[in-house]
């Protein structure tokens, strides 16, 4: 299992792409975020899991989702990310313009 | 907008947020590692993966911590912190652009506070660009009747106002207070609220008696009825007569003369009792009133001035007084009111502009001295700066050090200059004051004199600043490494600072000039020959409607204070006039006669009893003075001048001589009796007037006010009392006050003394600043070619030769300096020629004097490192190099 810091691997902005998705099936705390991304993506997405942190700031800086302190399975004291309204209108922006881009490199690679 | 905010709250909750992020994360390890044991490994290998697993952590710490900082912020605020710490290193210089700034601009801040309350400043009353004035003089209560009745359809409503002074002694000595007589409309139309209690309305104008009430002003009820809450309906004493107080006027108002506060406002229907015998009201030739309306909404002032002028004709029928055949000619002109009415303005418009261009021009010469510090600090580290680049940073960083560093000085030298332009320009008000009354402007900081202030202060950031760090581009990184004190050949960044010192020295110079100019003709006024002797008088106004005479009886009253007077132990003369001099009063007349037909030459008079001439000290040149056959009854007899004899008796003695004074159908004709010497009439400045001189004793009206001129021995306060113990005796009620004619020679010359001080002042501080602006890059440019001095000398060059070649650049740059001054100052010349007196504004001594003052600084200035520059040992400086 190569357990590393990939993000840069990531076209950039999709980490915080994918976040946005995890949470908009319900509020998250970062691990749960991980798993989520890991299962849902069949063990091929990978992020460095620390990483994921700089991301989740920004997306609160940019009001896209509200953190609130909660008891995770553990008991221990975690954060818990809900999308918001503007950060449901980023996901479908985000997502638009990801699929885009991927019909873009499609289509280059389409061709003979 | 939303995210930059929340970068700069978290930015602010930092350390906690950096807290929560690590327990956030320590919690996702330890969830990490119970996944981990749950899927078979043991804990210590679980806690070891599960963190692992994490990555970088510090990293995504700190990448977490760039989220919540605005990156500008913080180089802003690094730049700062650098910038701070620079100027703390260099203390003196710190101190010295500190100061300068702030005398630079703190200057230009407190003489455009007084200009703009003087000037722009509007009323703090409701709509002021809605007012408008009746323009050119005053006018008389019958035509205001006329105008209020005649004027519905151009105002929305009219008023009608008049400065007065009144006295609020019971008796004696006057308390006197300034005020004005209102029209019952003033206040409702200017939209003023009370403070306290009412305010004067229109039922309170009217001419059935019940007019005895009165609304003082907010600062005179803190200052002399100490604020006390039972002010409204008090009763105090106005000129004798009981008023009672009504009401406070807001803060802030104090009345439409701009530069003077009206304290006690009564109705203008209060003026008979006051006045009595002497009231203005009814008389149709009084021109003392001033009228002030709002225009109606959409009404333009054009359409103003066209409807007026229609009803003048109405106007004029209804008020013209008996036998005057040319009344109210010139065409009403209304003119835009917002700004309220000052005499003042007229006497300091001109020189406040003047002023304010002087320190326009220190600050200018203040500019290029810091602009030249700041270079001049530059080139000094320009190791330090090459270093730097050598390192990494980016030109524009540098720069923006640079100029940060004149950010914080401009910004240190305003906030100074905000505090010294409080002091100074309510010290420079204070000054305006003289014996007629207080000077009160209201100096509060308004958005003009705050953004004057920002504006000024950006403008000397970017003048100052930009030069400096535009230096830095000629900085390269491999400077630092060379070793740049071998140059021979001198620096050509000189010539740049050269300019500015061409320029500092042309402004200093037309500086001087004004300096010399006014300081000239301060002198002249002080200097103004009176013609009579003002050491040993004491003048005493006395108000004669305070006593209890009627007007008829006021001769004998003035007869039984003469008397009273000059028996007085300790007097040794005294006497009376209708006219004291040099206090800006005048009476004059129509000299008709054989001379002139056609032209109307006027003449001076005064009225005066016998021994006038001998208590000023005037002298007799021919005939007799006044006698005790001169009184009413007698044939009517005069006494001239020698002006007058000049200018309307030619040839022959004019002793015998007859003379029409008034109008052809109307007047008198006069015998001149007697001929004295010239004395000055009005004003320092007007001079000698022709002046005629009556018995007082033949003056069948006598006026309400009449000056006693004292002369005695001994100190003035002495002579005050036994004076003022002397009038007493002859009626307790007498109201008057001391004045001497100190006093009133100082309220001649205020503006040309606040001038002199100022522009000798301010031209003294422009001459320092270049002369060191001079010495600073004769100093530089004999530091920097030290090399080339050190091979002149060792190959024969003299002492003498090394300092002509110092000189030689000194006297281009004084030659480009003062000629540019010179050709300044002569087309500056031309704007302030209303100030001076006896001087003509291209005076050619006074630029003389300019010149040699300037080369004399300068030589001054460039000596000192000139003489450095002589005594370089060539060998020390070869072994150097």
């Amino acid at each position: 299992m190569g357990l590393t810091n990939t993000p840069s691997d990531l076209l950039p902005g999709t980490l915080e792409l994918l976040i946005l998705k995890a949470l908009s099936h319900g509020p998250k705390h970062g691990y749960g975020i991980v798993e989520h991304l890991r299962l849902a993506s069949d063990d091929v997405l990978q992020v460095g899991e620390s990483a994921l942190y700089p991301a989740l700031q920004r997306i609160l800086v940019n009001g896209w989702a509200s953190a609130e302190w909660g008891a995770s399975e553990n008991n221990r004291r975690a954060r818990f990310y809900t999308l918001t309204a503007a950060g449901r209108r980023q996901l479908a922006a985000e997502r638009a313009e990801f699929e885009r881009m991927v019909g873009g490199i499609q289509g280059v690679l389409r061709t003979t | 907008m939303r995210p930059l905010l929340r970068r700069l709250w978290f930015r602010l909750t930092e350390s906690r947020r950096d807290a929560d992020l690590r327990e956030e994360i320590e919690t996702h390890r330890q969830l990490r590692q119970a996944q981990l044991e749950r899927d078979g490994l043991s804990p210590a290998a679980a806690a070891d993966l599960s963190r692992r697993a994490l990555g970088n952590v510090t990293l995504a710490r700190e990448d977490a911590r760039d989220t919540w900082s605005a990156a500008w912020i913080e180089s802003a605020a690094q730049d700062l912190r650098i910038a701070l710490r620079g100027l703390r290193k260099s203390r003196t210089f710190t101190l010295v652009a500190v100061a300068t700034l702030a005398l630079g601009i703190g200057a230009n801040t407190a003489l455009f506070s007084i200009f703009n309350s003087l000037l722009l400043r509007q009323l703090p009353v409701r709509e002021p660009e809605r007012l408008a004035l009746l323009d050119r003089g005053s006018f008389t209560y019958p035509i205001w009747e006329a105008f209020e009745a005649n004027t519905g359809a151009v105002f929305d409503g009219a008023f009608a106002w008049a400065a007065g002074e009144f006295d609020l002694s019971p008796g004696g000595l006057t308390d006197p207070m300034p005020g004005a007589y209102v029209s019952g409309r003033f206040f409702d139309v200017l939209g003023v609220s009370p403070a306290l209690g009412r305010l004067i309305g229109p039922g309170d104008d009217r001419l059935d008696g019940n007019a005895g009430v009165a609304v003082i002003s907010y600062r005179a009820w803190r200052e002399r009825f100490d604020g006390a809450p039972t002010i409204v309906g008090t009763a105090i004493s106005v000129n004798r007569h009981p008023f009672t107080v009504v009401g406070v006027m807001p803060p802030g108002f104090a009345g439409l003369e701009v530069g003077r506060t009206a304290d006690v406002v009564i109705p203008m229907a209060a003026e008979p009792i006051l006045r009595g015998a002497d009231s203005a009201l009814r008389h149709r030739t009084a021109w003392w009133l001033q009228i002030m309306g709002r225009l109606k909404s959409g009404v333009t002032l054009t359409q103003a001035n066209a409807a007026l002028r229609a009803v003048q004709p109405a106007i004029r029928d209804a008020s013209k007084p008996e036998r005057e055949s040319h009344f109210l000619e010139e065409p009403f002109t209304l003119v835009p009111a917002a700004t309220g009415r000052s005499p003042l303005r007229r006497t300091f418009e001109t020189p406040l502009r003047a002023m304010l261009a002087t320190v326009g021009a220190v600050l200018l010469i203040a500019c290029a001295n810091l602009t030249n510090l700041l270079v001049g600090r530059a080139l000094a580290r320009r190791r330090e700066l090459s270093v730097r680049l050598a390192l990494g940073a980016s030109r524009w960083r540098m720069a923006r050090l640079l100029a940060f560093e004149t950010v914080v000085l401009v910004v240190g030298g305003a906030l100074l200059g905000l505090l010294f332009a409080r002091w100074s320009s309510a010290i420079l008000v204070q000054q305006l004051s003289t014996w007629r009354g207080a000077v009160m402007l209201d100096l509060t900081l308004d958005w003009r004199v705050l953004a004057f202030t920002i504006g000024i202060g950006a403008a000397t950031a970017i003048v100052a600043g930009l030069l400096p760090a535009f230096t830095v581009t000629g900085v390269a990184p491999g400077d630092a490494l060379k070793d740049s004190a071998r140059t021979i050949a001198g620096d050509r960044r000189l010539s740049l600072r050269g300019a500015l010192v061409v320029a500092q020295l042309a402004l200093s110079l037309l500086l001087v000039v004004g300096a010399g100019l006014f300081l000239r003709t301060f002198g002249a006024l002080t200097r103004v020959p009176l013609g009579f002797e003002p050491a040993p008088l004491s003048v005493v106004r006395i108000d004669l409607s305070s006593a209890g005479v009627s007007a008829d009886d006021r001769p004998a009253l003035l007869e039984r204070i003469h008397h009273a007077v000059s028996a007085a132990p300790g007097v040794q003369s005294s006497s009376l006039s209708v006219i004291t001099p040099i206090t800006g009063s005048g009476w004059n007349e129509y000299v008709g006669g054989a001379s002139d037909e056609g032209r109307r030459p006027q003449a001076w008079i005064n009225a005066v009893t016998p021994d006038w001439f001998a208590t000023m000290g005037i002298r007799q040149l021919a005939g007799r003075t006044f006698d005790r056959g001169d009184r009413v009854g007698g044939a009517p007899v005069a006494i001239v001048n020698e002006m007058f004899v000049g200018r309307f008796l030619p040839g022959g003695s004019p002793v015998g001589r007859r003379l029409h004074i008034g109008k052809p159908t109307d007047g008198t004709d006069y015998e001149i009796v007697g001929v004295v010497s010239d004395a000055v009439y009005k004003s320092l400045r007007e001079g000698v007037l022709p002046t005629m001189y009556l018995p007082l004793a033949q003056e069948k009206r006598i006026g309400q006010g009449i000056g006693l001129t004292v002369k005695a021995g001994g100190t003035r306060g002495a002579t005050d009392r036994v004076v003022a113990d002397a009038l007493h005796e002859v009626d307790p009620g007498l109201s008057f006050s001391f004045v001497d004619f100190d006093q009133f020679k100082q309220a001649g010359m205020t503006q040309e003394r606040l001038v002199a001080l100022l522009s000798a002042f301010f031209g003294g501080l422009a001459l320092l600043l270049a002369a060191v602006g001079l010495y600073g890059i004769v100093a530089h440019a004999v530091d920097v070619r030290r090399t080339e001095i050190g091979l002149r000398m060792a190959l024969g060059a003299g002492r003498t030769g090394i300092l002509w070649l110092v000189f030689r650049r000194v006297g281009v740059l004084l030659l480009l300096g003062l000629g540019a001054g010179l050709a300044l100052s002569l087309w500056a010349s031309r704007f302030v020629g209303s100030l001076l007196f006896q001087l003509e504004p291209r005076d050619a001594t006074t630029f003389a004097g300019a010149l040699v003052v300037l080369v004399a600084a300068s030589i001054l200035a460039a000596w000192l490192p000139a003489r450095r520059a002589s005594l370089v040992d060539p060998a020390t400086v070869l072994r150097e190099g």
